[in-house]
């Protein structure tokens, strides 16, 4: 009997080629989406399994201040200096080490490479069990040791056995290899970073950068960099909540009371969660809206399936009365019904794994990453999602064709009446519900998108290249002859030096205040070191006062003095409750230090400009020439731009020989933090393309079939002279009305979840009821034109072919 | 009003020519009734298709008030026929979502008449035909003889100039069969001409000619003394 049913389905398929068609490859891409989404998110929320105790290790993060204006939510760690109170604050650990990542230049015999190394404190290697090829856990105990990966080992040295081979840093202080150890997997958090960071390939002891760069994490209490993590190991069987009881006390204790307000708790993180805690930092839940799409787009695809087999089916109502006739009981039917859904479905699913595997490899190589399809674990979970599948789009079609009683179905070849027309309306506008809504939430993106990629314009930053590491000492004392040197050259128009370029992602703040002993007036204000050149160079412009000159004492920095001459942007004006820019000019106020203050004299105001871009908020800002320049910014003609960087390449080596020139152009810098924008976008879109071909392949299949149903009524509209136009208005209009009931769900929706992504924004897009007001737009037209593509064809046929065999 | 000179239709598939209508010449004057007769598949439908414009020759020149319409396009006709000819069926083909009242309306949706005007003419004929008291009904509501008044009624709401009836009464009892057929005596009364397929010879009795057609061929025309 089954035989019979599978025979009888497979021959319907065949069939009935074109809707088959639409079937499973509707399906088999609703599968595809589903199941690679879910495999990614699993992928994402599961890196760091490959450690012994990866249950008990914790990541400290901190939760920032809404007040706090900084453009994210929390971060991945915490000052420093909180850990060393950990030890006593939570006494039940085994172990807590912290990361401080920090670049130098490294010399390996004769070569010199520009490095990021992890500084870990020496409990890191009790936390993570590394694989060692050479060397033990110990190698973090001295502070002169250094451990390589396998492949740093193999590009540094060309082999793996270095034990005991020194490398030079900032050509002043040298490590030992004390330890190979084994590459990490791709699938740890130290090798995933979203934001392009170095994998983790050379470890050194935290001890070392005390010689280094004199830097003691125990009396950090001023920088939270995202990805420098604070690790805790729990022991066995410990109890979270007494875990997260006791940090909760050590903050409330130990935290540094100044930073509280700033800082207004600390969490505690599995580790599996390192991996996405940036989506979580910055607020957008990236990766559960994954998750959702793929449901959606499955949805979507189901209900394209369930629509068009129900309007199938009814053509088919005179085969099941017939076969009632003939003594097929319901449940036969039924079961016959069914078993052609679950081979589609099982069609389906075949082509998804065929797709799967193309589709894994090649997101692997374009993204890093080594998502692995565990037949073993999917395919149980798979097969189950298909059946489920396969029953829930085939039962309704099914119950509904064997209702009928035998006599109606034989009758009547298109029975179903209103209530069908009704369900299948309502499946058709929840398709466009979905789509049109991810249509619109991916525009919205997109113009926000391009809001952003407008700060890119306030600044020249397509005529200036950034050169980095100015902060080692020996490169920071020659920028003057560096400055000289290079605007000699014939297209370099300027050069500043300056703590940070434009839209790098860092906050660099003071508390300021009119009056040093009046705690209500006192605010965060953003800093930035700078030279005499920065305005010019970045053409900010001075709307009152006078820029910063040489020739000024207080101007510049004066030893020891307890003042200077600064210049502010207008919302620090603001802030600091000044009428006007002029009247600001000469007016004082104080930079709050843990003892005493600075007085700052303002000499002159700029403009408001959003320097760190992006969707961060305007921030007050006091431009103060003094020395701790990170970076210098080279404004150059844009003609003949390779030439001029090699000339300033030679113009380098030749004033600092020891350190080779690192540089990047500042749209390069831009891009890449604004390159995350834009594949949220992208990957959005893809959803949206997909969930809206769906709902359009559905209803073409849907309209070629309606239109069948039609054909008496539209030969007769004919013969009483209805023209080809006036018969594909009318067979448009049928499907428009839930396309457009759609719209009044999807849009009002849209617009609601837009406003709280866009809330994400400092500089949004104005109200975007015109952009969604599109999406939907382009969703009506597109099926507007799927339906006319097929009504024209049938409006067009012979009237007299649609009469013949009445 | 009419005339087909060395009218042919034949249809072909892979295998097999079928000849429908061989060399037909038949004039038709404005104000006639005319009845066409013959054995089942002898082309009565595809000539009437012709004369309606539904289909075209395959050969030879169909001239419709003066126009050789042999080589029209669809459009062209379609104009052609929504200004003259009304249709009526065996099976009335009404559409089964309208009510009366909108089945006859559609007559004049396509002509771009305003609405006041349509509901007006639609009523009358309503009137005419004796099923105002049925306006709102579906057709489903209504017996064989009730929905084919309809039909006549939407085949004349235009003032068209010519009625094609294809085995009007084919689907109706004697009663209701006899009370259609003296509907379209009475509209050739008033001047409408009438081409009307049928199989019951007193039926054709109400036509003033008949056509006898056999296997394509025009094979008689009997000339009835006017009634």
């Amino acid at each position: 009997m089954l035989k019979n049913y599978i025979i009888i389905a497979l021959r319907n398929i065949l069939k009935n080629r074109l809707y088959a068609f639409i079937n499973i490859i509707g399906l088999a891409i609703g599968l595809t989406v589903y199941v690679f989404g879910s495999v990614l998110v699993d992928y994402e929320r599961n890196h760091d399994r490959n450690f012994a105790n990866t249950d008990r290790i914790y990541t400290i993060n901190s939760i920032f201040s809404p007040a706090a204006n900084i453009g994210i939510k929390r971060a991945d760690t915490t000052y420093a200096a909180f850990g060393e109170f950990l030890k006593t604050g939570m006494p039940q650990l085994e172990a807590m080490a912290r990361i401080k990542r920090q670049e130098f230049l490294v010399t390996i015999g004769d070569d010199d490479y520009y490095q990021e190394i992890r500084f870990a404190d020496a409990d890191f290697t009790k936390i993570f069990d590394l694989e060692y090829i050479t060397g033990d856990a110990s190698a973090l105990n001295d502070p002169s040791s250094v451990i390589f990966t396998r492949s740093a080992a193999e590009k540094f040295f060309g082999d793996v056995d270095v034990m005991g081979r020194t490398i030079l840093l900032d050509h002043q202080n040298s490590l030992t290899v004390a330890a190979v150890v084994e590459d990490l997997p791709a699938n740890t958090h130290f090798n995933s970073s979203v934001l392009g960071e170095d994998d983790m390939t050379v470890l050194a002891p935290m001890l070392a950068l005390k010689k280094l760069i004199d830097y003691d994490p125990a009396i950090d209490w001023g920088n939270i960099s995202l990805g420098n993590r604070m690790y805790l190991l729990a022991p066995p069987n410990h109890d979270v909540a007494e875990l997260e009881t006791s940090l909760e006390t050590t903050y409330e204790q130990h935290f540094a009371e100044d930073s509280k307000e700033f800082i207004i708790g600390v969490t505690l993180e599995p580790l599996t969660q390192a991996n996405t805690a940036f989506w979580e930092a910055i607020g957008l839940p990236v990766i559960d809206s994954i998750s959702i799409l793929a449901m959606l787009v499955l949805v979507v695809a189901c209900v394209n399936y369930t629509n068009l087999a129900t309007a199938q089916n009814m053509g088919r109502a005179r085969e099941v009365g017939l076969r009632r006739t003939l003594g097929a009981g319901r449940r036969q039917l039924l079961i016959q019904f069914l078993t052609e859904s679950l081979i589609v479905a099982l069609i389906a699913l075949m082509i998804a794994l065929v797709l799967l595997e193309l589709i894994v490899p090649f997101f692997n190589q374009s993204l890093g990453k080594v998502v692995t399809l565990n037949h073993l674990s999917i395919l149980p979970w798979l097969a189950l999602t298909t059946l489920a599948v396969g029953l829930i789009s085939g039962g309704y079609p099914a119950y509904l064709i064997t209702r009928t009683t035998p006599i109606d179905s034989l009758k009547d070849g298109n029975s179903g009446g209103a209530r069908t027309s009704i369900v299948r309306a309502t499946m058709i506008g929840l398709q466009f519900v979905i789509a049109i809504f991810m249509l619109a939430m991916v525009m919205v993106m997109y113009f926000q998108n391009q809001k952003v990629k407008q700060t890119i314009d306030l600044f020249p930053t397509d005529q200036i290249l950034v050169l980095e590491r100015l902060d080692v000492e020996e490169i920071a004392q020659q920028t003057d002859t560096l400055r000289n040197e290079l605007v000699r050259l014939p297209n370099v128009e300027n050069v500043s030096f300056m703590s940070q370029v434009p839209f790098e992602q860092n906050n660099s703040s003071f508390e300021a205040n009119i009056n040093p002993g009046d705690e209500a007036t006192g605010f965060s204000m953003n800093r930035l070191r700078i030279d005499y050149e920065f305005l010019s160079t970045l053409d900010v412009a001075l709307i009152a006062g006078r820029n910063v000159s040489r020739d000024v004492a207080f101007d510049g920095p004066v030893e020891g003095a307890q003042q200077a001459n600064v210049l502010v942007n207008e919302l620090a004006v603001d802030q600091l409750g000044f009428a006007s820019p002029d009247a600001a000019i000469g007016q004082s106020f104080h930079q709050i230090l843990d003892e005493g203050s600075i007085q700052l004299t303002i000499v002159g105001v700029v403009e408001n400009q959003n320097f760190l871009g992006f969707h961060n908020k305007l921030k007050p800002f006091t431009f103060r020439v003094e020395s701790g320049q990170r970076v210098g910014a080279v404004r150059f003609k844009p003609v003949d731009v390779q030439q001029t960087l090699q000339d300033m390449e030679v113009v380098w080596d030749r004033v600092i020989p020891n350190y080779p020139m690192q540089s990047k152009f500042l749209n390069e810098a831009f891009e890449d933090v604004y390159t995350i924008y834009r594949s949220i976008n992208i990957a959005l879109a893809a959803f949206a393309v997909l969930a809206l071909s769906l709902a359009l392949i559905g209803l073409f299949g849907l309209a070629a079939f309606m239109a069948e149903q039609r054909t008496k009524e539209i030969g007769i509209r004919k013969i009483m002279g209805a023209s080809v136009p006036q018969v594909v208005r009318l067979l448009i209009w049928q499907f428009s009305k839930p396309v457009l009931w759609a719209l009044l769900v999807a849009l009002p929706l849209a617009y609601f979840s837009m406003d709280l992504y866009l809330d994400f924004f400092s500089d949004r897009i104005g109200l975007p009821v015109g952009i969604i007001a599109i999406a939907g737009m382009i969703g009506v037209v597109a099926a507007w034109g799927i339906v006319a593509m097929h009504a024209a064809s049938v409006a067009r046929s012979n009237p007299i072919q649609a009469l013949r065999y009445e | 009003m009419l005339k087909l000179h060395n009218l042919s239709k034949f249809y072909r598939t892979d295998e097999v020519e079928t000849v429908a209508l061989d060399n037909v010449n038949i004039e038709i004057e404005s104000g006639e009734f005319v009845a066409i007769m013959g054995p089942s598949g002898c082309g009565k439908s595809t000539l009437l298709n012709i004369v309606g414009m539904l289909d075209s020759p395959s050969d030879g020149d169909y001239i419709f008030m003066g126009e050789n319409v042999a080589g029209y396009p669809e459009s062209k006709l379609s104009n052609i026929r929504k200004q003259n000819i009304g249709f009526i069926f065996q099976s009335f083909n009404l559409i089964d979502e309208l009510t009366v009242e909108e089945n006859i309306e559609l007559a004049l949706l396509y002509h771009n008449i305003p609405a006041a005007v349509r509901r007006e003419r639609v009523a009358k004929v309503m009137d005419k035909v004796g099923i105002a008291h049925r306006a709102k009904h579906m057709p489903s509501q209504l017996s064989g003889g009730q929905q084919q008044r309809v039909a006549v009624a939407r085949a004349v709401v235009g003032d068209q100039a010519m009625i094609l009836a294809d085995e009007p009464t084919g689907n109706l009892d004697s009663a209701h069969g006899q009370e259609v057929m003296e509907m379209l005596q009475s509209l050739n009364a008033e001047g409408t001409t009438i081409v009307m397929v049928t199989h019951s010879p007193a039926h054709a009795d109400y036509a003033r000619r008949t056509i006898n057609l056999f296997d394509g061929h025009v094979v008689t025309e009997n000339l009835r003394a006017a009634v």
